[in-house]
């Protein structure tokens, strides 16, 4: 069963994107803020995370960094904000994958992962 | 006329001014309560997300004055920055900090040096050099030459590319809405709004987790949770009767939205005053109301910003004398809207309550504490009814300390038992030696001396770590008798 | 002393109302601790409910009976809602209509009171945004609550049901700032459909009244739709308030129309320099050729503003990089200053340092070479 880490400090978004993840046959961690999800990232092995940008202690962006420092290559997905066009291009520039803007669809977002899975 | 009888008439005099002030404090008391329950239903119908959403929703510049503030200024920084809010910079006016701080700054927001045009629509002093940051934040850092809190908002002011400025510290914690229920009152009203408050509490003893509060609690020390009782009695049950007639005395320091363009037309902040915030509010009202312009100052309850207040009586004591010599500095001010028809409420209302309640007032509990016992001393006390009278004032100040309790209830901060017996308690036992400190603090700051010489520029920036909060004088709380 | 006796009735008053508010406030702690409590695990268990419909359409997970009527359904229904987009948003508003959701709302908003439960009808019924509520919702339009409004008008926008922009156009002037800006809200969202009525509202109103205007002549900047740019000139023409003129002018600068390049141009001789100032911004904006010696005059302004705008236009306009050298070495200093301000926030270092350096023949001007090298 593939792994994905989610972290999102809104427990709206991780609710629902842990319902639907699990419904599709994903076994998923979450964390709620920015060092969480770098911990959770560096303590076991993820195929995939969803991390939102704008998190309390970490952004997404600097979550990526900190792990690539630590040579953990997990692929990666932003969650950006609606006009945050400078977010979506600096996180793919620093080594996320894709990046997914709020508010979101889940047959796309399920789509993306699907993709990188 | 002997001297009994001097006495006797003082007594009359002294007691008609007790009653004048106790219809005062629950005048206050009534019209915040129903102010605030006329409001409270407005705040959980969705009126901050569609301001989150909106396109019309007028950006907002976030001040911050910054004096030797490395500990902690990246982390407030970076949680500023996490505000709900559709467009917000940060500027920041480091005011010659001599720790550091402005390299901790490069360093964590990628800042470079540019020289885009800065208008000094305020003078202030030299300005050194102007950063902007590459990062994900919109951060613009003045690096000036030390000139104290006042000089370094101007600075800030100057700098903000946004019409509407909110001026802070760099040691407080923002609830993640709170900027965005504060500017609903702008929105509610662009053309007319010149400021708006915020709510200020005290976070001691609190858990805090990333520069975000985890969870509200009762400080655990005693000088904090008396400090507790008097900020929940000025933000609940005195300021938003004072919104309410547009007529609020003090928007603070720790949490205030100013219309840019309204501060600069009345010159900036006053530099090296030591209640900026008071004189900026007061200022504008007068500014308004002398050349009849319509406007409004309102305070916001539900945006919150939490600030460390004092721990120890020490450094309670500093603030109190500087909070004091702020007022007195205003009272100079402004004496002439005093009882002044021309200034409206205001002037009739606001500010001769501050004058006779909290400027006045010390003075005559202090005088009490000599001719209280002298007049006992020479057999013209009536002791009963002062006994009687001692008694109604301590109720009725429980029970301004009650409604601003049963106000804050419908927040929901605190809601343990343990929380509401603390709070209770202290209620009680505040009166006894915090109160008379309290009044012992004005009049030392009355008398000038020692005290003042001390008052340099470290000084008014420099205690605790870091600024000492210039928020809410209680002054203008109306909170005891 | 007859004193006495009302000072201690007043005092055992007091007292009296001190017991009672102690007792008050225990017991209303405990009871809304607990309400608070149950609250966030009702709403919690729905979200997940509620999750769970939206991520499969077919989802047979019962939906509990009173689901419409408790407040915690609702929230959580409505940040589940803001959370998502698209086709997402069909299941949710299945699992709405199945449930009579919109029934049980529309009667609660058609009540005369509590005014609470009428404003979380009002609120979810726009959130929920189903066909069903329409014609509540147009009634509504001028409910005597304005959050009501509101959100009336937020939910037709939601649904882009187009019959209404009238009715909320027409409501524009009379409005309190706070409703109008949500009503522009939702008239950006109906976008074009809402340029004509806009328009045809700020001729009408734009002599006699300047908040509403204003406030619908930026609508119609947001909305980006060209066809608002000739009745907007011909405001400009018919010779509007100041403020109204401003707003003309950043909103003909946001749609970058050509058609107003000669109507801004004059405008960067007007003589309010806000306006001025707008108008070289503008121009900038349209990259109009044709204004650069406009906006070259325009470095001369007496105005800071203007003379800043101006280079910062002239610094994206094809062609305008020479005559901002050209006020560089030129000898009015105020000029040459907005010059190089703009020079080097559009990284035009070296050149720029070159020019003051060869002077051209003239003085060397210290004070520009630094401004330039503080740019780095």
């Amino acid at each position: 069963m593939p792994k994905i880490l989610i972290a999102d400090d809104s427990e709206t978004i991780t609710t629902l994107l842990t319902t639907a993840l699990e419904s599709n046959g994903y076994e998923v961690s979450v964390a709620s803020d920015g060092h969480q999800a770098y911990q959770l990232g560096i303590d076991s092995e993820h195929d995939l995370a969803i991390l939102d940008q704008l998190m309390p202690g970490l952004l997404g962006i600097e979550v990526i960094e900190k792990w690539r420092e630590e040579g953990i290559e997990t692929p990666v997905i932003i969650l950006t904000g609606v006009d945050d066009e400078r977010t979506a291009v600096e996180s793919l520039d620093r080594g996320a994958v894709d990046y997914v803007r709020k508010p979101f669809r889940l047959p796309e977002l399920l789509a993306r992962i699907r993709q990188r899975i | 006329m002997t001297w009994a009888r001097v006495l006797e008439w003082l007594g009359y005099g002294v007691l008609v001014y007790f009653i004048a002030m106790q219809a005062y404090i629950l005048g206050l008391n009534l019209i915040s309560t129903w102010a605030l329950r006329r409001d409270h239903h407005l705040n959980r119908f969705g009126r901050v997300t569609e301001m989150l959403s909106s396109r019309t929703t007028p950006p907002v510049s976030i001040v911050i004055p910054a004096y030797n503030e490395v500990v902690g200024i990246v982390d407030s920084v970076r949680s500023m920055s996490l505000l709900k809010y559709p467009r917000i910079e940060i500027v920041i006016a480091n005011d010659g900090s001599t720790d550091g701080t402005l390299e901790a700054l490069i360093d964590a927001f990628k800042l470079e040096k540019v020289s885009i045009p800065y208008r000094a629509e305020v003078a202030t002093a030299p300005v050194r050099a102007i950063y902007r940051g590459r990062g994900a934040v919109d951060i613009t850092v003045i690096d000036k030459e030390n000139g104290g809190r006042a000089d370094a908002l101007n600075a800030g002011l100057n700098a903000a590319r946004y019409p509407y400025v909110l001026c802070t510290d760099a040691d407080v914690i923002f609830e993640g809405d709170a900027l965005m229920r504060a500017m609903t009152r702008v929105v509610e009203d662009r053309e007319r709004t010149v400021a708006v408050g915020g709510n200020i509490r005290p976070i001691n003893g609190s858990p805090v987790d990333l520069g975000h509060l985890v969870k509200a609690e009762v400080p655990k020390k005693l000088i904090p949770r008396m400090q507790m009782l008097e900020y929940l009695r000025t933000f609940l049950a005195a300021r938003p009767a004072w919104s309410a007639m547009n007529a609020l005395p003090l928007v603070s320091g720790a949490f205030g939205i100013w219309k840019r363009s309204a501060a600069i037309e009345v010159g900036g902040f006053t530099p090296g005053h030591m209640g900026e915030d008071m004189d900026m509010t007061m200022r504008l009202h007068r500014h308004h109301l002398k050349n009849r312009i319509p406007y409004r100052i309102v305070y916001e309850p539900t945006a919150v910003v939490w600030t460390e207040v004092p721990e120890t009586a020490r450094v309670l004591r500093r603030q109190r004398i500087r909070w004091h010599r702020g007022l007195i500095q205003a009272v100079r001010e402004f004496l002439p809207m005093t009882f002044n028809p021309r200034y409206k409420v205001v002037g009739m209302l606001t500010w001769a309550a501050n004058v006779l309640f909290e400027f006045i007032a010390p003075i005559i509990e202090f005088a009490g504490w000599f001719i209280i016992p002298l007049a006992w001393f020479l057999g013209v006390l009536n002791v009963e009814a002062f006994v009687w009278l001692l008694l109604l004032a301590f109720g009725m100040g429980l029970l301004n300390t009650l409604n601003a309790l049963l106000l804050d209830e419908s927040y929901g901060y605190f809601d343990t038992k343990t929380d509401t017996a603390r709070l209770l308690v202290m209620a009680l036992i505040e009166n006894f030696g915090f109160r008379q400190l309290t009044v012992w603090w004005r009049i030392r700051a009355m008398l000038g001396g020692a005290a003042v010489k001390s008052w340099g520029n470290m000084e008014r920036r420099g205690f605790v770590r870091s600024v000492s909060p210039p928020q809410a004088p209680p002054a203008s709380s109306a909170s005891r008798p | 002393m007859s004193l006495i006796e009302p000072i201690q009735f007043a005092t055992l008053v007091v007292l009296v109302l001190n017991a009672l508010g102690v007792a008050a406030l225990i017991i209303l702690k405990a009871i809304n601790r607990s309400r608070r409590r149950r609250a966030e695990a009702r709403k919690r268990s729905h979200m997940r409910l509620i999750s769970r419909h939206v991520a499969f359409e077919h989802s047979t997970d019962p939906v509990p009976a009173k689901a419409a009527t408790d407040p915690a359904f609702i929230d959580a229904l409505i940040d589940v809602r803001n959370a998502l987009a698209g086709s997402d948003l069909e299941n949710l508003e299945r699992l709405v209509a199945r449930h009579g959701v919109v029934d049980e709302l529309v009667s609660d908003l058609r009540r005369s009171f509590p005014k609470v439960k009428r404003l979380r009808a009002a609120m979810a019924l726009a959130e929920l945004a189903d066909d069903e509520a329409v014609p509540v919702l147009l009634e509504h339009l001028d409910d005597r609550e304005p959050e009501i409004r509101v959100q009336a008008a937020r939910g037709l926008g939601r649904m882009k049901w187009t019959p209404a922009i009238d009715a909320i156009v027409a409501r524009f002037g009379m409005e309190t700032p706070w409703v109008r800006a949500r009503f522009a809200d939702t008239l950006i969202g109906f976008g074009s459909a809402a340029t004509w009525p806009l328009v045809a509202y700020v001729t009408v109103n734009h002599r006699h009244e300047t908040a509403g205007p204003v406030a619908a002549i930026r609508t119609l900047a947001a909305i980006g739709d060209d066809e608002a740019v000739k009745p907007l000139i011909e405001v400009l023409h018919a010779g509007a308030d100041p403020e109204v003129a401003i707003a003309v002018i950043e909103a003909l600068g946001h749609l970058e129309n050509p058609m107003a390049a000669p109507v801004l141009r004059s405008a960067t001789r007007d003589a309010d320099w806000r306006i001025r100032a707008k108008a070289v911004t503008a121009l900038g904006l349209l990259a109009d050729t044709e204004s650069l010696e406009d906006l070259a005059a325009a470095l001369h302004d007496p105005e800071w503003w203007v003379r800043r705008n101006a280079a910062a236009a002239l610094g994206v306009i094809p062609g305008g990089l020479d005559r901002l050298y050209e006020a560089l070495t030129g000898r009015d200093h105020p000029a040459s200053e907005a010059a190089i301000e703009a020079l080097v926030d559009i990284g035009e270092l070296a050149a720029a340092r070159a020019r003051i350096e060869e002077g051209n023949g003239r003085t060397r001007d210290h004070d520009l070479i630094s401004v330039a090298e503080a740019g780095r």
